[in-house]
C-alpha cells in the first residue's frame, strides 16, 4: 500500500458520518443510507489512486454519493409509471419509504425534519451541503454540478418553502 | 468536521441557523463503520450485507419490469409500437440488470471477458477497459429484445454508472432525427425515463450506452464516454 493510499483511506473515513448524515436525509430510511454509503466508498475505491492529499476528496465523495443515489432513485420512479397507479412520478415518495425517524428528536425537530423531507432533492441537497455541511458554494456547484447561481437560487428557494411548510404545521420554529 | 455557517446569502439566515442547531445529525453506525473500513481494506473481501438493498431492490425492479413487459404483449395499447422506443426502453431494464450484476461480481472482469464473449455470441477483438476518467467494471452476456448480446458496465470517476449493449441489429435502422455529430460518427441520442442513451450501429450490431447523465454537461462527458468506447472497442460479431 503506498503512502498515497493510506492518506486517502485514512482521509475518506473521516467524512463516513457526514456522508452518513447526507444518505439519511436522501433515503429517509436507516438501512438503504447505509448501503449506499458503503457503496459510495466501493465506487471512490475503484479511483483511489487518482487522489493526491489535499485535494477536495470530501467535495468527491459527497458527489458520488448524490450521483449513485439519483442513478438508483430514477430506476426505482419507473416502478410507479409502469404500474399506472396514477401516482405522479415527481409525487412518488423518496424510494417508496415512509421517514424512519428515530422518535426520540424533539417536536420543533420533527417539525424540521417534515419540512426537510417534503422539500425535492434538488433543492434540499445543497441546502444541507451548505447549511449543515459547511461547504463552499463553489464546492456544492460540483457536487451539484451546475453553476454557483444555481446553487443559490436554490438554496433561496429552499429557504422560502422551508418556512411556508414550517408555517403549514402550525407552529414555526422559535429561533 | 465542524460546519461553518455560510453567510453569502443573506436572504434568511434563520432557516440555516436552525438546520444547523436543531436538525438531528445521523452518525455512521457502528457496523457501517466496520464495513466500511473492510471496503477501505483491499485485502478483505467485502461483505455481501452491504448489498442488502441496492443489488435486491434493483433486481426485483428488473424482473417486475420483464413481467410486465411480457404482459404487455396481450395490452398492445401499452407496448410502444416505436422499435427504438422498444429498444431504448429494454436498455434501461439492462442497466438496471447490469447494475445488480456489477454488485454480485464486482471482480468479473477482464479475466471473464472471452467466456463472456463466447456466451452473448458477440466477439470483441479490442475492449475499451477504461483510463483515468471511466473503468470497466462488469461485462454480462445479455438479451435484449429477444437478442443474444453483451453488455459492458462502465464506472466514472464520480460515480455514474454507464452500460454498453451490444446485441444484433434485427433489420432495426435508426432514424436522422435526433442523430448528433460526435467526431467523426453520427449516434442518435435519446432520452428515456431519466436516462440518456447514444445509439448506433456498428459492423451490424446494434451498440447503445445509457446513464443518468442527463444535463447538459453531463450529456457532453457520456459523448466523451462514447468517443472513448467507440474508438477503442472492435467488434467481430460472431453468429
Amino acid at each position: 500500500m503506498t503512502s498515497g493510499e493510506e492518506e486517502f483511506r485514512r482521509e475518506a473515513i473521516q467524512h463516513l458520518d457526514a456522508l452518513h448524515n447526507l444518505a439519511v436525509y436522501l433515503t429517509r430510511n436507516g438501512s438503504e443510507a447505509q448501503d449506499l454509503v458503503q457503496e459510495t466508498y466501493v465506487r471512490a475505491m475503484r479511483f483511489s489512486h487518482r487522489f493526491e492529499p489535499g485535494t477536495h476528496l470530501r467535495a468527491w465523495l459527497f458527489q458520488i454519493l448524490r450521483n449513485t443515489f439519483l442513478t438508483f432513485y430514477r430506476l426505482r420512479e419507473r416502478e410507479p409509471a409502469l404500474s399506472e397507479d396514477g401516482v405522479p412520478a415527481g409525487r412518488a415518495p423518496m424510494f417508496h419509504d415512509a421517514p424512519d425517524w428515530d422518535g426520540e428528536s424533539t417536536e420543533a425537530h420533527t417539525d424540521l425534519e417534515r419540512a426537510l423531507a417534503r422539500l425535492p432533492e434538488e433543492f434540499k441537497t445543497p441546502l444541507l451541503l451548505a447549511e449543515v455541511e459547511g461547504f463552499p458554494l463553489e464546492d456544492v456547484a460540483r457536487i451539484m454540478d451546475c453553476p454557483v447561481g444555481t446553487v443559490k437560487s436554490r438554496i433561496f428557494r429552499a429557504k422560502e418553502r422551508m418556512r411556508e411548510y414550517l408555517k403549514d404545521y402550525g407552529r414555526e420554529t422559535k429561533a | 468536521m465542524c460546519p461553518e455557517p455560510n453567510e453569502v446569502y443573506g436572504d434568511d439566515p434563520e432557516v440555516g441557523r436552525w438546520l444547523r442547531e436543531r436538525l438531528p445529525r445521523h452518525p455512521a453506525p457502528p457496523q457501517l463503520r466496520a464495513a466500511v473500513v473492510r471496503t477501505l481494506n483491499p485485502e478483505v473481501r467485502r461483505p455481501r450485507w452491504g448489498f442488502a438493498w441496492l443489488g435486491p431492490s434493483v433486481a426485483a425492479l428488473a424482473t417486475a419490469m420483464v413481467m410486465v413487459m411480457w404482459m404487455a404483449t396481450g395490452l398492445p395499447s401499452l407496448r410502444s409500437t416505436d422499435p427504438i422506443q422498444q429498444i431504448s426502453r429494454a436498455v434501461v431494464t439492462e442497466h438496471a440488470r447490469t447494475l445488480t450484476w456489477a454488485q454480485r461480481e464486482p471482480d468479473v472482469v477482464p479475466a471473464a471477458l472471452p467466456r463472456v464473449m463466447e456466451e452473448s455470441g458477440v466477439i470483441l477483438n479490442w475492449v475499451f477497459t477504461g483510463d483515468e476518467e471511466i473503468r470497466l467494471v462488469s461485462a454480462q452476456p445479455t438479451y435484449v429484445e429477444g437478442h443474444r448480446g453483451i453488455s459492458l458496465g462502465y464506472m466514472d470517476a464520480d460515480g455514474h454508472a454507464v452500460t454498453y449493449v451490444i446485441v444484433p441489429s434485427g433489420g432495426v435502422t435508426l432514424p436522422e432525427e435526433g442523430r448528433v455529430q460526435i467526431e467523426r460518427w453520427r449516434p442518435l441520442i435519446r432520452r428515456e425515463n431519466g436516462f440518456s442513451l447514444i445509439l448506433w450501429k456498428d459492423k451490424g450490431m446494434l451498440c447503445a450506452m445509457i446513464a443518468a447523465l442527463v444535463s447538459e454537461s453531463d450529456l457532453a462527458r457520456l459523448k466523451e464516454y462514447f468517443v472513448k468506447v467507440r474508438s477503442q472497442t472492435e467488434l467481430s460479431p460472431v453468429f
